[in-house]
C-alpha cells in the first residue's frame, strides 16, 4: 500500500489561479490533472507522493489552519482571518509577489470630520449615544476587524457580515463603514468611500504556507522539501 | 473543570441547596424571581455589550435567518423584561440560571449565575448599600465566610476628567478608554505631544472663522462631497462634531502635569481608606468636584463595616471598571482563592444607562450583582 501523500492546496479559479500556475511553471513545477477529477485534483510531474487539491482561496485558508492540508497557496488576509496571529497553526513560508491587497478600514468620504481611527472612535461613540444603536461595520473579516478595532480602543460598533460587494454597504444603507480589501482604491472611491489614514489593517499578498497542525510524516517532509526547494522556500525545522 | 460538564447527583443537590439559600436571601429583601429565555435574540446583546462580549457569545441563526444567541448574561434580558412589562419602578428582580460564554483559554462554556437587579431606585447611595447587603448576604447564606472584596467607581474618574481643562471630545475619549490599560497611556501621551490632531484638513479650513461663520463653512465643505453616502450617520452629526473641534482650536495639547496626575490617580490601588486618601491628595487642585464621589465611596465603606466587612480589607482599585461595557459607576467584585490563585466569585455594579437604552424611563438607575454558582460552591467547600 502506498503511503499517505503530501497534500498541496492551490486556488481553483480566477486571477489568483492563473498567477499561481504561472509561478509554478516558472519554477519548473508542472501540474498534471488527475483523470476523472474534473479539474479538482492534480499531481506534480516528476514528484510522486504529492496530491494537489484545487480549492477556493478561502477554503485553502481554513484547511491550512485546520490541518486538513499540508501546504497551500492563498492570500495572507484569508489565513489571518482564520488564525490572526497564526497561533502556531500555520507558518508562512514565502510571499509570492502577487495577489497584493490591503485590508483597510474605509468610511464615507462625506465624513469630512473623520480621517483617523481616533476620529472613528469619537464618531462611533457619538453615533451610539444619538441613535441608541451601534455604528455598523460591514465586513467578511470579522476576526481581523475585532482585533484591529480593539487595538485602536474602539468598542462602540457592531460587525455585520458581508458575503460580497461590501463596498456598497454604506450606499445600500446596511452599514455605516466597511473593512474590506483594496488594491488600487478605485472601487472604494467609486462607492464614495475613503481609507482612514491609519486604517490599513494588513498589507496582504499570496503566500506559500504550511499547516503546522496537519499530520506530518518523515516521507511527507521529504516530498515537501523537494517541492519547496524548487519554489525557493524551505521547510522550517 | 471540563468545557462540557456533567453534573452528578451530589453536585446537583449541592447547587440546588446553594441556589435555594441565595434566592431566599433575595426574596427576603423583596426580590421576585424571573427566568428569561436561554435562547435570546442576538441583537440586544450586540447593541448593549459590544464586540468584545460578542466574540465570547454563542451565536446561531434559526431557519428564517434570525440571529439568536445563548444568553451570555441574564442582566440584559431581565432589564428588558422590566422595561417591556411596563411594571412600576423601583423594581427588585432576581434570577438563577445558566449563562454561556466562549472560554478563549478553555474552561466551562456554561455556568450557573444567581443574580439580583435593583432597577429605578432614585437614591443611588441607598441602592448601593442595598445591593452590597444582598450580595454579601447571599454569599454568606451559601456558606462562604472568607472572601476578598475589590471596589472601584467609574463615576469618580469621570468626575476627575470633567474637572480637567481639556477639549470636550478628549474628555469623552478619556472616559471611554480609562479601563483599557496600555491603550489609555498611549492616548494620554498623544494628547500631551499634540499628535492627536484629527481630520486636520477640515479643521484647518475652518480655523479662525467666527462662530456665526462656522456652520455655513462646514455645510459648504460637505456639499463639495456631493451625494456621497453617509450611512445612518446624519449630516448634522458631522456638522456638530466639526463645530466642537473648530471651537476647541487646532491641535490642542494636554498639560503634561495634568496627564501625570491622571496616570497617578489611575495607579492608586490598595486598602480602601488609604487609597481614597491618596486620591484626595492627588486631586487637591480640583477638590471641590472630587469631594462628592469620594464622600460617596466613604459612605459605602461605612456600610460595609456595618455588614461586618472591614474597610481596610477591601481593596480599592482606581482603574477597576470591568470589561462589561454597560457599567457606569460603583463596581465591586468578590474573590476567593484556590490552589491555582484568585478566583472571581461574584461581581456587580451600577449601570445607570442600560434601562434607558432599552427604552425605559429617562435616567432610570440600575445596580445589580451576579454570583457564579459553581465557583461559589467550590469556594464554600474549601472553606469547610
Amino acid at each position: 500500500m502506498m503511503a499517505d501523500p503530501l497534500t498541496l492546496a492551490i486556488p481553483s479559479k480566477g486571477r489568483l489561479k492563473e498567477q499561481v500556475d504561472a509561478h509554478f511553471a516558472a519554477a519548473g513545477v508542472a501540474l498534471k490533472q488527475t483523470a476523472g477529477a474534473r479539474g479538482y485534483r492534480a499531481t506534480v510531474e516528476g514528484l510522486p507522493g504529492i496530491d494537489v487539491m484545487l480549492l477556493s482561496a478561502s477554503e485553502i485558508a481554513s484547511a491550512l489552519v485546520g490541518g486538513d492540508v499540508h501546504l497551500g497557496v492563498t492570500g495572507e488576509d484569508l489565513i489571518r482571518e482564520n488564525a490572526p496571529e497564526l497561533d502556531g497553526r500555520v507558518a508562512l513560508l514565502k510571499p509570492l509577489g502577487f495577489g497584493f491587497a490591503d485590508v483597510v478600514v474605509a468610511v464615507p468620504r462625506a465624513w469630512i470630520d473623520v480621517s483617523t481611527m481616533a476620529d472613528l472612535d469619537d464618531a462611533c461613540a457619538a453615533f451610539a449615544h444619538r441613535h441608541r444603536r451601534r455604528l455598523r461595520i460591514a465586513t467578511k473579516y470579522a476576526q481581523l476587524t475585532r482585533r484591529f478595532f480593539a487595538h485602536a480602543g474602539i468598542s462602540d460598533y457592531r460587525i455585520v457580515g458581508s458575503a460580497g460587494a461590501t463596498e456598497g454597504a454604506p450606499t445600500a444603507g446596511t452599514a455605516e463603514a466597511i473593512v474590506d480589501i483594496t488594491t488600487t482604491g478605485s472601487t472604494l472611491k467609486a462607492n464614495g468611500l475613503k481609507v482612514l489614514d491609519d486604517g490599513v489593517i494588513l498589507r496582504s499578498q499570496a503566500q506559500l504556507a504550511m499547516s503546522i497542525t496537519a499530520d506530518w510524516t518523515e516521507a511527507m517532509r521529504g516530498s515537501a522539501g523537494v517541492l519547496l526547494k524548487r519554489l525557493g522556500a524551505t521547510l522550517p525545522a | 473543570m471540563s468545557a462540557f460538564p456533567t453534573y452528578g447527583p451530589d453536585d446537583i443537590a449541592a447547587l440546588d441547596e446553594q441556589a435555594a439559600a441565595m434566592l431566599a436571601v433575595f426574596a427576603g429583601r423583596g426580590y421576585t424571581r424571573h427566568e428569561p429565555a436561554i435562547l435570546q435574540p442576538a441583537q440586544i446583546f450586540i447593541d448593549r455589550s459590544g464586540e468584545e462580549i460578542r466574540r465570547r457569545t454563542f451565536e446561531l441563526s434559526d431557519p428564517s435567518g434570525r440571529e439568536l444567541c445563548l444568553r451570555p448574561d441574564l442582566t440584559i434580558p431581565t432589564c428588558q423584561w422590566q422595561v417591556e412589562s411596563g411594571r412600576p419602578y423601583p423594581a427588585r428582580l432576581c434570577y438563577h440560571g445558566l449563562a454561556f460564554r466562549h472560554r478563549l483559554g478553555g474552561g466551562p462554556t456554561q455556568f450557573y449565575q444567581a443574580g439580583a437587579e435593583l432597577l429605578g431606585l432614585e437614591d443611588r447611595a441607598t441602592g448601593d448599600v442595598e445591593m452590597m447587603t444582598v450580595a454579601v448576604g447571599a454569599l454568606r447564606a451559601a456558606g462562604l465566610e472568607k472572601f476578598e472584596m475589590k471596589i472601584g467607581d467609574l463615576g469618580l474618574f469621570a468626575t476627575l476628567v470633567d474637572a480637567l481643562d481639556v477639549p470636550a471630545q478628549w474628555r469623552g475619549r478619556l472616559k471611554r478608554h480609562f479601563w483599557r490599560s496600555g491603550y489609555f497611556e498611549t492616548l494620554l501621551t498623544r494628547m500631551v505631544t499634540g499628535a492627536a490632531s484629527d481630520a486636520e484638513r477640515a479643521i484647518d479650513a475652518l480655523h479662525g472663522l467666527k462662530p456665526a461663520e462656522l456652520r455655513p463653512a462646514i455645510e459648504a465643505l460637505l456639499d463639495k462631497e456631493g451625494d456621497a453616502p453617509l450611512g445612518m450617520r446624519t449630516r448634522e452629526e458631522i456638522v456638530e462634531r466639526l463645530m466642537v473641534q473648530a471651537s476647541d482650536g487646532t491641535a490642542p495639547k494636554l498639560d503634561a502635569k495634568v496627564a501625570e496626575t491622571v496616570k497617578q490617580v489611575l495607579d492608586v490601588s490598595g486598602p480602601a481608606p488609604t487609597a481614597l486618601e491618596q486620591i484626595r491628595t492627588l486631586t487637591k487642585a480640583v477638590a471641590a468636584s472630587m469631594e462628592k464621589p469620594l464622600a460617596a465611596m466613604e459612605a459605602r465603606l461605612a456600610a460595609l463595616a456595618g455588614l461586618g466587612v472591614d474597610p481596610k480589607s477591601v481593596r480599592f482599585v482606581a482603574h477597576f471598571g470591568r470589561n462589561l461595557e454597560y457599567y457606569t459607576g460603583f463596581v465591586f467584585e468578590f474573590w476567593s482563592r484556590d490552589e491555582s490563585g484568585p478566583v472571581e466569585i461574584a461581581g456587580g455594579g451600577r449601570y445607570d444607562t442600560l434601562l434607558e437604552s432599552l427604552g425605559g424611563p429617562r435616567g432610570a438607575t440600575a445596580i445589580g450583582c451576579a454570583i457564579r454558582s459553581e465557583r461559589l460552591l467550590a469556594a464554600a467547600r474549601r472553606g469547610k
